[in-house]
C-alpha cells in the first residue's frame, strides 16, 4: 500500500483552489441568498477545465485521471464552494455527460461532450420518479418504439439541474414486464415537444443548485437517442456509482477542510471569559472531531476513485462504505462547527450552517444510507 | 498511490493465520498464569521470528511496505491473540524502536539480534501517576557517576513487566531526557503484583519501583536535543493500540457476522432483519474506515514525518472509539451468547475498553490534535 499523490495532482489541488477562492468563493453567498444557479460560476468551471477534467482531450476534456479529478472536487469544497454549486457539477459531468460518454456511440460523443465539457450546455439526469426513489425497479416512465421514434411518457422528480439543463438523460422502461432489465436509456434535449420541467423546488441545501420535476408527455424522440441497447439503463446507471462515490463525495471530503480552517480561524480569534476560546478544551474537541472526520473520509474516497483508475471492477462493498460513511458520519462534524461559532454559526454569514445544511443531502442523493445498509448487509 | 494489500502482504496473512491458530488450540493464549505467558510469549515469538513481521519498522524487509504492510498483518495477530498482540508489539515495537533510534551501536550490536530472533522479551515503562496534556516533567531518573548511573521512579501499568528480561524506563538524565535500559534482576528493581484487568489477561502487566538501581551509564540512551522523547513514546504505543483495534473490530465483526447468518429466529437468520443486518454493515463500514485510516498513517509516520504525530492521534482516537463501538454492537448480535465469558466477542469487548485509556487518551488525544490544528503544538 502507498498513499502518495504525484507532484502534478498536488500542484493541480492548489491551482483549483486559487481559481475557486479569487473566481467562485466571492459570488457565494449572493447566489445562496436569491437561491439562484450562478451561471458565470459554472461557466467558470468549464472554462478552468473542471466540466470536463476527466474526458479525452479530443472531446474537449483534460484528459486527466480519476484520482486528479477527485481532487479538483476535494479542492473546490477545501476553497468553500457551496454543495449547490457542486452538485450542480457532479450531476452535470457524471451523471449526464459521462454516461453519454461511456455509452454513446460516436456521434452522440461528438455531439455533446464538448459541449457539455465546456459548459455551453448544462446537462442533468432523470431516474427518481416521484413514487419510485431507492425502488428505482418500480419506475412508471415508458418509451415505446413508434417506427424510429421513441414516445417517452411519465415524470421524474428531484432532478439536479431540471430547470435550466439543454441536455438530460432520462431513464424509461422500454419493457414494463422486466422490471431492473426493463430500463433504458435516453437523451432528451432542452425544447422536445412534450418534455417540459417544474418549477425549482424549495430546499433545505444545496439551494444554488435548481432541482425539478421533470414531465414527459408524449414525448417524441428519435430512436437514435437511445443511450446503447434497450434494458441496458440500469447497468448504465450503476456505472455511474462509481462516480458518484468519488468525485461527487469529494467535495464534502473538502468542506470537511474548509470548515476545519475556518474553525480554527474563528477560535484563534474569538474570546470569552478573558480568553481566546481555542484554549478550552470543548472548543479543541470540535475542531478535533472535524479533522477526524476528514481524515477517515478522504481514504474511502481515494480508495473507489484509485480503483477506477486501475479499472477494476467496481467494489460495490466499498462503494457502499464510503457514501454511507460520509452520509452519516459527517452530521457531528457540521453540526460542531455551527455550535463551535456561537450565534454567528447560526447566520448565512459564516457560511458553517450552509455546509450544515448542504451535507444533509449526503445520506439521501444518490441513493439513501439506509440503502447503503441494504447493500452491504447483502453482501458480506 | 496504491490501496491494495500485496501479494506477498497477503500470504504473510495467511501465513500467520494458519501458525498462530495452531498455537492458540495448543493452549490458551488469552488466559495464563505468569509462568505460562511468559512460556506463551516466547513461543509464539519463536513463531514470528520464522515469517518477517518481528522486522517490520526496525529494519527494512524487500518487498514489504515497513509500517503500513505491519499494520496489515498486525490485525491477524491481534484477533487470534489480543494479549499476544499487546505483549508483542511492546516488546518488538515499542522496545525494539527505542533501540533503532536511540540505541548506540554497540547497544543495537548487542540487543537488537536476539530481540528479531524473539529470544528478548522488552517492556517499556514510561507512565508516572498521571500523565497530562502538557506531560508532566517525568521524575525517574538518576545521576551518572563514571560508569555507572544510579536511578530511581516509579512506573505504573508496565506491559510485560512480570516477564521481561529488559526494562526501557523513561526518565531524566543530568537534566535531559533519556532512556534507562534495566536488565531484569537488576537490585533495586521491583517489579509489583500482577495488575487483574478485564481484558487482555493473557498479557501480564504490573508497576515497577526503582530504588537506587545501578546500571553500567552505557544503557543510558540520551534522547538527542529537539526529539520530543515522551511524544514519541505516545506515538510508537499509539501505533499498538491502532493496530490492536483493527484485530479486535476484526473477531468482533467476523463472530457478529458469522452468528447473524447462521442464528435463526421467526424462521430466518437474524442477518435478515434490518435491525441486525444495517447494525452489521455500520460496523463494516467503521472497521474499514479504521483499516484504511490506519494504513495510511502508517504509512504517513514513515514517508511524512512532519505529520506522523498528529495523524496518529486522529487515526488512534477514531479507529480506538469504532473499536468499542463495534465490539458492542457485536455483543448484542450474539444474544445471550455475547454474554457469556469465553466466547471471542465477550473478550473483544473486554479488551476494547482499554484502546481509548492506554497510550495517549480520547480525551487528551482530542486536545492535542485540537492544539495542533490551532498551531499551539506540533
Ligand atoms: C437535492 C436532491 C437532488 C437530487 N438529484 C437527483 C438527480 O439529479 N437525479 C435523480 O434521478 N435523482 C435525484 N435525487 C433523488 C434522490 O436520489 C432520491 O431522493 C433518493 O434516492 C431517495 O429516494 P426517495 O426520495 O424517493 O426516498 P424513498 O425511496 O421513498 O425513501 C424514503 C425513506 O425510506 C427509506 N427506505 C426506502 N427503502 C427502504 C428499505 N428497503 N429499507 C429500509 N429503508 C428504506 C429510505 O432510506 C428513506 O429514509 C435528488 C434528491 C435530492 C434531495
Ligand atoms: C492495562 C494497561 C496497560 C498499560 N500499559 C502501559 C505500558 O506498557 N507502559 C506505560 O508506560 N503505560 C502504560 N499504561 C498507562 C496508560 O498509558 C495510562 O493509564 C494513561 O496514560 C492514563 O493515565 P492515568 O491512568 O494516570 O489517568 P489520568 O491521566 O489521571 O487521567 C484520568 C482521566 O482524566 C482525563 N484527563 C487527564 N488530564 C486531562 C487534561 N489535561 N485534559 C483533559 N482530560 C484529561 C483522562 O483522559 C482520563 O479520562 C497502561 C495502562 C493500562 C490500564
Amino acid at each position: 500500500m502507498e498513499f502518495s499523490f504525484t507532484k502534478e495532482q498536488l500542484m493541480f489541488k492548489k491551482e483549483v483552489i486559487r481559481f475557486a477562492k479569487k473566481e467562485i468563493v466571492p459570488r457565494i453567498q449572493e447566489f445562496e441568498l436569491k437561491k439562484q444557479f450562478d451561471f458565470e460560476s459554472f461557466k467558470k468551471l468549464g472554462d478552468f477545465g473542471i466540466l470536463g477534467l476527466h474526458f479525452p482531450e479530443e472531446y474537449g476534456g483534460g484528459g486527466a485521471d480519476v484520482i486528479t479529478t477527485v481532487l479538483a472536487g476535494e479542492a473546490l469544497g477545501e476553497a468553500g464552494v457551496d454543495g449547490g454549486l457542486t452538485l450542480a457539477y457532479g450531476a452535470h459531468t457524471f451523471l449526464c455527460a459521462d454516461t453519454i460518454f461511456s455509452h454513446g456511440t460516436e456521434e452522440q460523443r461528438k455531439k455533446y461532450i464538448p459541449k457539455l465539457a465546456s459548459g455551453e450546455w448544462i446537462g442533468c439526469m432523470g431516474l427518481t420518479e416521484p413514487n419510485a426513489g431507492s425502488d428505482v425497479a418500480s419506475m412508471t416512465s415508458t418509451a415505446e418504439k413508434k417506427g424510429d421514434k421513441y414516445i417517452l411518457n411519465g415524470s421524474k422528480i428531484f432532478i439536479t439541474n431540471g430547470p435550466i439543463a439543454d441536455v438530460s438523460v432520462v431513464y424509461a422502461k422500454t419493457d414494463m414486464e422486466k422490471k431492473h432489465a426493463g430500463i433504458s436509456a435516453f437523451i432528451v434535449e432542452k425544447g422536445t415537444p412534450g418534455f417540459s420541467a417544474g418549477t425549482p423546488l424549495i430546499k433545505m441545501g444545496v439551494c444554488t443548485s435548481q432541482t425539478s420535476e421533470l414531465y414527459l408527455s408524449n414525448c417524441e424522440i428519435p430512436a437514435e437517442n437511445l443511450l446503447g441497447k434497450e434494458g441496458d439503463g440500469f447497468n448504465m446507471s450503476l456505472q455511474t456509482v462509481e462516480w458518484d462515490r468519488s468525485a461527487l463525495l469529494a467535495p464534502f471530503v473538502g468542506a470537511a477542510t474548509f470548515m476545519l480552517n475556518r474553525c480554527v480561524a474563528y477560535a484563534k480569534d474569538r474570546e470569552q471569559f478573558g480568553r481566546k476560546i481555542g484554549q478550552f478544551q470543548a472548543i479543541k474537541r470540535k475542531i478535533a472531531n472535524i479533522r477526524i472526520f476528514g481524515e477517515a473520509a478522504r481514504n474511502l474516497v481515494y480508495r473507489i476513485a484509485w480503483c477506477k483508475d486501475q479499472k477494476k471492477p467496481l467494489n460495490h462493498l466499498e462503494a457502499a462504505v464510503a457514501k454511507l460513511f460520509v452520509g452519516d458520519w459527517s452530521m457531528g462534524p457540521s453540526n460542531d462547527a455551527v455550535v463551535l461559532h456561537g450565534g454567528y454559526g447560526y447566520c448565512h454569514e459564516y457560511d458553517m450552517e450552509r455546509i450544515f445544511r448542504d451535507s444533509r443531502l449526503a445520506p439521501i442523493g444518490g441513493g439513501t444510507s439506509d440503502i447503503q445498509r441494504m447493500i452491504i448487509s447483502k453482501l458480506i | 498511490m496504491n490501496y491494495e494489500i500485496s501479494e506477498k502482504e497477503f500470504t504473510l496473512n495467511i501465513d500467520l493465520h494458519q501458525r498462530l491458530t495452531l498455537l492458540a488450540k495448543e493452549g490458551d493464549l488469552e488466559v495464563a498464569d505468569t509462568k505460562q505467558v511468559r512460556a506463551n510469549l516466547e513461543k509464539t515469538l519463536a513463531v514470528l521470528a520464522d515469517t518477517p513481521y518481528l522486522k517490520f519498522g526496525l529494519e527494512a524487509v524487500p518487498g514489504f511496505n515497513g509500517l503500513a504492510s505491519l499494520m496489515v498483518a498486525v490485525e491477524v495477530v491481534a484477533d487470534i491473540s489480543p494479549s499476544i498482540c499487546l505483549s508483542v508489539e511492546t516488546s518488538t515495537r515499542v522496545f525494539g524502536k527505542i533501540l533503532t533510534q536511540w540505541g548506540t551501536p554497540a547497544i543495537k550490536e548487542k540487543m537488537l539480534p536476539p530481540l528479531l530472533a524473539g529470544k528478548l522479551i522488552g517492556a517499556l515503562a514510561l507512565s508516572e501517576e498521571s500523565m497530562n496534556v502538557e506531560n508532566a516533567p517525568l521524575t525517574a531518573g538518576g545521576a551518572v557517576n563514571g560508569d555507572t548511573a544510579e536511578i530511581s521512579g516509579k512506573k505504573q501499568y508496565v506491559i510485560n513487566a512480570p516477564v521481561a528480561d529488559w526494562f526501557a524506563v523513561a526518565g531524566v538524565a543530568e537534566g535531559k531526557s533519556a532512556v534507562f535500559l534495566v536488565k531484569a534482576g537488576t537490585p533495586g528493581l521491583t517489579v509489583g503484583p500482577r495488575k487483574n484487568t478485564p481484558g487482555f489477561q493473557g498479557a501480564a502487566i504490573a508497576d515497577i519501583t526503582l530504588e537506587n538501581c545501578a546500571i553500567p551509564a552505557d544503557q543510558i540512551l540520551m534522547i538527542p536535543d529537539g526529539q520530543n522523547m515522551l511524544q514519541t513514546l505516545r506515538m510508537w504505543e499509539n501505533q499498538v493500540l491502532i493496530g490492536a483495534s483493527l484485530g479486535l473490530m476484526k473477531t468482533a465483526f467476523d463472530g457478529a457476522r458469522n452468528h447473524a447468518k447462521t442464528h435463526r429466529s421467526g424462521g430466518k437468520p437474524v442477518i435478515a432483519f434490518q435491525e441486525v443486518g444495517f447494525k452489521l454493515s455500520d460496523m463494516l463500514t467503521l472497521f474499514q474506515t479504521s483499516q484504511l485510516f490506519a494504513f495510511r498513517t502508517a504509512w504517513t509516520t514513515e514517508n511524512v514525518p512532519a505529520d506522523a504525530e498528529s495523524l496518529t492521534l486522529c487515526a488512534k482516537v477514531f479507529c480506538s472509539e469504532s473499536a468499542e463501538q463495534v465490539a458492542g454492537e457485536a455483543m448484542r448480535i450474539l444474544g445471550g451468547a455475547g454474554y457469556e465469558t469465553g466466547n471471542p466477542v465477550e473478550r473483544a469487548s473486554r479488551c476494547v475498553k482499554f484502546l481509548q485509556i492506554a497510550g495517549t487518551s480520547t480525551e487528551i488525544a482530542r486536545v492535542k490534535i485540537g492544539d495542533a490544528a490551532l498551531g499551539l503544538r506540533n
